[in-house]
């Protein structure tokens, strides 16, 4: 597709971006909410239209906001449109452009995002901060909780509100894999046992950069083996075993190692295809209507790893040059109230894993996450997220991709 | 026009039947699994037919907005074709009948938006526009115009290359004024060209994706932008395979209303 191909070029013409953006006039960043009471705020918000740009590839969430977050947005008199997008750095794009020319009333008021984009938006100072700290609803995520505080190890700072948690999971075909493995190294020795049946997506997609990670903490003894901010004798140190143990692998995956599958999409329609028997996400949530609706088969199972897997949380962050500022911290605040995660929270509508603390919420709030129906192919998030591990710093993820490329990619036969 | 005689017409007649018959199998075989899949309510990746049929892609397309999608980028399709096609009428003109001492420079520049990637232009683009304070819309017209602008220049050039520039001056000879001979004599035996220029410029508005997303500030969601969205997640590929077929109907329609209209001229033409 077309966007695709200009994929690439995107990537280096932003970084061009974000190093002209650094010279662009100072962003009027900082907080805005300033004195203003919540109830002035919600006041201002009135009238106002947020345009929120996610990526649309999931129907679920687009449903999710269509159908749920933009009626209740509308009773709060904000009107919330969604900007389908096939990828979260076309938003990264426009935003970087506003900024570069000084807009101040600019057509992007939210993002769902997280890790690289919102660092590169950090780092070209693109983002609206010290807001999200103020949202009411703030007062039931845990203060404590390092996977809403941190995003891929760039301190968050109040430059977004986190939205829910992902788990990255590894998934497998029941009626084909008899005994699954338990442990990352344990995926590995299968795969050489079953020459064909498993490969991983070609890094840097989003899915085979994580499982890149996922075996770095596995192969070099666990997370605390390996610093979460990205140091170079650290990456020396431990890179090689990495790449080495995956290059050994790479002539019993699909196609003996000689190509990867481009993206998780990629990987799933070999999954569902039959041609591989393990697949992975980050986004468990959508296991179950994939299963429900045939895609994926009904023997499908998620596989939980012994060493527990690396699990992050996606946030709503607001542009710098946002134009409805009011309006946007009203849909954020509304986004985090225990009524709309719950909706989210439901396999039915979307089946994202709250950001809330539900020791913190009143009894009749908590009452609605736990009456939500269970899925048979996906377990409760406190079993996916047993002994979850963090992310790695996004300076890690740049280094680990580029340098499997030098040393695996093509080490097939 | 004489009418050949009726044993050499049955042979190419056979010829060309099949020869048409291999297009149109060539095309069509792709597109019907993209069918197929319109209707699939399950079918899961091993089977060789739907599991189950259904309608729920329509639906699903439907609440994306599917039809507003389509409406917003036929008119941007329409109004880009109304931009350019004149302006390479112009063009064409003027490098087709050679009226200017040194073609080849303003050629180079009329081709330049072909030979540069959109993403890269939108991308160069969109700084320079937010600073004028072009609105969105208007700034997404100009730049869609712009990329047209080679393909209408350049058919059109071909048209004018094949009419003779001392009809307009017969015409004038006759008592026409300049611009009645243009009207009522060139404009008329360059149809042909102006309709396949209009259909080109259409097709750019129609198709994009970065400029109108990136340019347009997200303000105008078309079809190709719903596509794209669609065909980035898993499992979508019975909503992807309806908007796609969904998208296609209104190219196909003009095509369709093009072959007719390059029939009819070609008939008058001939008689």
């Amino acid at each position: 597709m077309y966007p695709r191909r200009a994929r690439l070029l995107l990537s280096a013409a932003l970084l061009a971006l974000v190093v002209s953006a650094c010279a662009a006039p100072d962003a009027p960043g900082g907080s805005t909410s300033g004195s203003r009471s919540w109830t002035q705020i919600l006041q201002q918000a009135e009238g106002q239209t947020v345009d929120l740009w996610m990526y649309g590839g999931d129907p679920q969430g687009n449903a999710y906001v269509d159908d749920a977050l933009a009626p209740a947005a509308a009773e709060l008199g904000v009107t919330l449109r969604r900007v389908p997008v096939a990828d979260t750095t076309d938003a990264i794009t426009r935003i970087l452009a506003e900024r570069q020319a000084g807009e101040e009333d600019g057509t992007v008021d939210l993002v769902w995002v997280n890790g690289d984009n919102f660092a590169t938006g950090k780092q070209a100072d693109a983002w609206r901060c010290g807001w999200s700290s103020e949202l009411p609803n703030m007062t039931f995520v845990a203060e404590n909780d390092a996977l809403v505080t941190r995003d891929f190890g760039t301190e968050v700072d109040g430059c977004e509100a986190p939205w829910h948690k992902a788990q990255f999971t590894l998934v497998y075909d029941s009626a084909r894999v008899a005994e699954p493995p338990t442990t990352l190294s344990g995926v590995l020795q299968w795969a050489q046992d079953h020459p064909g049946r498993f490969t991983y997506p070609a890094p840097p997609d989003f899915t085979g950069s994580v499982f890149l990670r996922q075996a770095l903490y596995s192969i070099s003894g666990g997370v605390d083996a390996v610093p979460a901010r990205f140091d170079q004798d650290a990456f020396d140190d431990l890179a090689p075993t990495l790449y080495e143990t995956l290059a050994d692998a790479a002539p019993s995956l699909w196609r003996q190692g000689r190509t990867y599958p481009r993206d998780s999409v990629a990987l799933d329609r070999l999954y569902a295809d039959g041609q591989v028997d393990m697949t992975m996400t980050y986004g468990p949530a959508t296991l179950t209507k994939l299963v429900e609706d045939g895609t994926f088969p009904e023997s499908t199972r998620v596989l939980p790893l012994d060493e527990g897997t690396i699990g992050n949380a996606s946030f709503l962050a607001m542009p710098a040059t946002a134009g409805d500022v009011e309006g946007a911290m009203a849909v954020a605040n509304l986004a985090l109230s225990p009524e709309q995660q719950a909706i989210k929270a439901d396999p039915g509508t979307w089946g994202q894993f709250t950001v809330l603390d539900t020791d913190l919420l009143n009894p009749s709030d908590r009452e609605r996450f736990e009456d939500l129906p269970t899925s048979h192919v996906v377990p409760p998030y406190d079993v996916l997220a047993r002994n979850a591990l963090p992310e790695l710093g996004s300076a890690w993820v740049a280094e680990l991709d580029d340098g499997w490329r030098r040393a695996v990619l093509g080490a097939g036969s | 026009m004489r009418l050949r005689p009726a044993n050499h017409r049955a042979p190419s007649r056979l010829r060309r039947a099949t020869v048409t018959a291999v297009l149109v199998l060539w095309l069509v075989i792709p597109l019907v699994p993209l069918v197929m899949w319109t209707g699939a309510a399950r079918w899961s990746g091993t089977a060789r037919a739907p599991q189950d049929l259904g309608l729920d892609a329509w639906h699903e397309a439907l609440d994306a907005g599917a039809l507003t999608a389509l409406g917003r980028s036929m008119l941007l399709g329409a109004v880009v074709a109304l931009i350019a096609t004149p302006l390479g009428a112009l063009a064409g003109r003027a490098l087709g009948w050679r009226l200017l001492r040194r073609p080849i420079p303003p050629s180079l520049v009329l081709l330049g938006p072909v030979a540069l990637a959109p993403f890269a232009v939108a991308m160069g683009l969109d700084v320079v526009i937010l600073r004028l304070g072009i609105p969105g819309e208007v700034a997404v017209l100009l730049v869609l115009s712009v990329f047209a602008l080679p393909y209408t220049t350049f058919t059109l050039r071909a048209t004018y290359q094949s009419l003779d520039p001392a009809l307009e001056e017969q015409a004038r000879v006759l008592g026409a004024t300049p611009a009645g001979a243009r009207r009522r004599v060139t404009l008329p035996a360059a149809t042909n060209g102006l309709v396949t220029a209009a259909g080109l410029a259409f097709l750019v508005g129609w198709s994009d994706y970065a400029v109108t997303l990136l340019i347009g500030g997200g303000q105008i969601i078309t079809a190709p932008m719903l596509i794209g969205s669609a065909a980035a997640g898993s499992g979508n590929d019975a909503l992807t395979a309806t908007l796609a077929v969904l998208a296609s109907v209104p190219p196909l329609a003009a095509l369709a209303v093009y072959a007719t209209v390059v029939a009819r001229t070609t008939a008058k033409g001939n008689r």
